[in-house]
Parts: C-alpha cells; sequence; structure tokens
C-alpha cells in the first residue's frame, strides 16, 4: 500500500511554523490594525481541521513522488537504474514551479 | 539540556532553543518518512535512490511544508477565519491545475466517505 505522511508529524511542522509567525509578530507590533480582519483581535495561534491535515498529508506525499518519478524519468532516459544528483537537477526547476 | 524553570521574562531565548530542538527532531521524523516514500516509489520504477538525492528530496520537502504552512495560514486569515480547511490547501495548490484537480478529487473521495462535514453551508 502506499506510504504516506503522518497527520500528527505534518500538523507538529504547521503549528511550529504558526508559533514561530505569532511569536514574530507579537515581538514587532501587538496591534496590526492596517492588516485586516484576521489580526484585530489577540493572535491566538492558527489551526488546521483533520481534513485540510489530510490533504495537505497528500500534497505532500504527491511532491516527494513527483520529484522522484520525475527524476526517475530522466535516469531511464540515460539507461541508469540509480537515481543521481544530476538527475534531480534536470527536473527541480519544473518541480518548483509547479508546486 | 537545561530545563528552565525559572522560564517567566526573558524566556525568549529559551523559547527560540526549545523551537529549535522541536524543529530539528521534527525534521528528523520527516526526513524519514520521506526516506520511505521516495524509496517505496523508486522501487515502482524500477530504481534505486542515490543517498544524497533522497537528503536533497527530504530537505525539499520540508521546506515546502514550511512554505504550505505559511500559504495556508494566508489564506484562511484572508478569509477571516482561524482555522485552516481544506479549500485553502488546495489553493495553495493553484499553480498547477493537474495537481489541483488531483487534490480536489482526494478531498471529494474524503468527503464521500464522512457523511458530517464542518461546514453545513457549501460555498460555491
Amino acid at each position: 500500500m502506499d506510504d504516506t505522511f503522518d497527520h500528527d508529524l505534518i500538523h507538529a511542522i504547521f503549528k511550529l511554523v504558526w508559533s514561530r509567525r505569532a511569536h514574530k509578530s507579537e515581538a514587532n507590533k501587538p496591534m496590526d490594525v492596517e492588516f485586516g480582519a484576521g489580526t484585530s483581535k489577540k493572535n491566538r495561534s492558527t489551526t488546521a481541521n483533520a481534513s485540510a491535515l489530510k490533504v495537505s498529508c497528500e500534497l505532500l506525499r504527491v511532491f516527494v513522488t513527483e520529484a522522484v518519478q520525475r527524476a526517475a524519468i530522466i535516469a531511464e532516459a540515460e539507461g541508469i537504474d540509480n537515481i543521481e544528483p544530476t538527475h534531480l537537477e534536470r527536473i527541480l526547476p519544473q518541480l518548483l514551479l509547479d508546486f | 539540556m537545561e530545563s528552565g524553570d525559572g522560564g517567566g521574562e526573558g524566556a525568549d531565548f529559551d523559547k527560540d532553543e526549545e523551537a529549535e530542538t522541536k524543529a530539528d527532531l521534527l525534521r528528523d521524523r520527516f526526513r524519514l518518512s520521506v526516506i520511505s516514500i521516495a524509496n517505496a516509489e523508486a522501487k515502482k520504477a524500477g530504481m534505486e535512490m542515490s543517498d544524497p538525492v533522497v537528503a536533497c528530496v527530504a530537505d525539499l520537502a520540508f521546506k515546502y511544508t514550511e512554505q504550505l504552512a505559511k500559504d495556508v495560514e494566508l489564506f484562511a486569515q484572508h478569509a477571516g477565519r482561524k482555522s485552516v480547511n481544506m479549500e485553502d490547501v488546495i489553493l495553495s495548490a493553484h499553480r498547477n491545475e493537474h495537481l489541483t484537480s488531483l487534490l480536489r478529487s482526494f478531498s471529494q473521495e474524503l468527503k464521500g466517505k464522512e457523511p458530517q462535514t464542518d461546514r453545513k453551508r457549501k460555498r460555491s
């Protein structure tokens, strides 16, 4: 069966990023009026619901599989059965544009 | 590792260190997941991944995850919400139509499995 990311792991990483940002904005300005409706209340950190996490895990899984699949195509075209850094390099620009 | 029990004021430095350690742990766990997913995928293609390539993909994916977190937070805030939902995640994949439709069908499968959705009203 297909491996995928653990929801709790992704959730934990998200929370880390969000608390980092909340911490930063607290340090700069407690009340940023021009920022808009979202931050007019006290800066409680962002949360995510369960389905958002599931779709995020899927998105990340696709990112990894796309990277591997695209690099594999290049390697195959060269007749090599080992995916090497040069193969990854070739597909990286389009990968980053697509995601 | 020092355990700071006097962590009241001026605990910003401790908080940063704690966040760093947490981040490292998460990064390691994340890397392990990427390694298993990537190797399984390579195997499907009848290939093997060289170690530096896996490490690179893992780092990239982690950075992408951090970027994703920022993006979905912005989208949710833009919509006046504190909680990120599926639409925010799908929106973050807007650069590639194929990816968007992939995620959309995935999300519809999810909705099909769970008859109880968070939101009663459907936004078109």
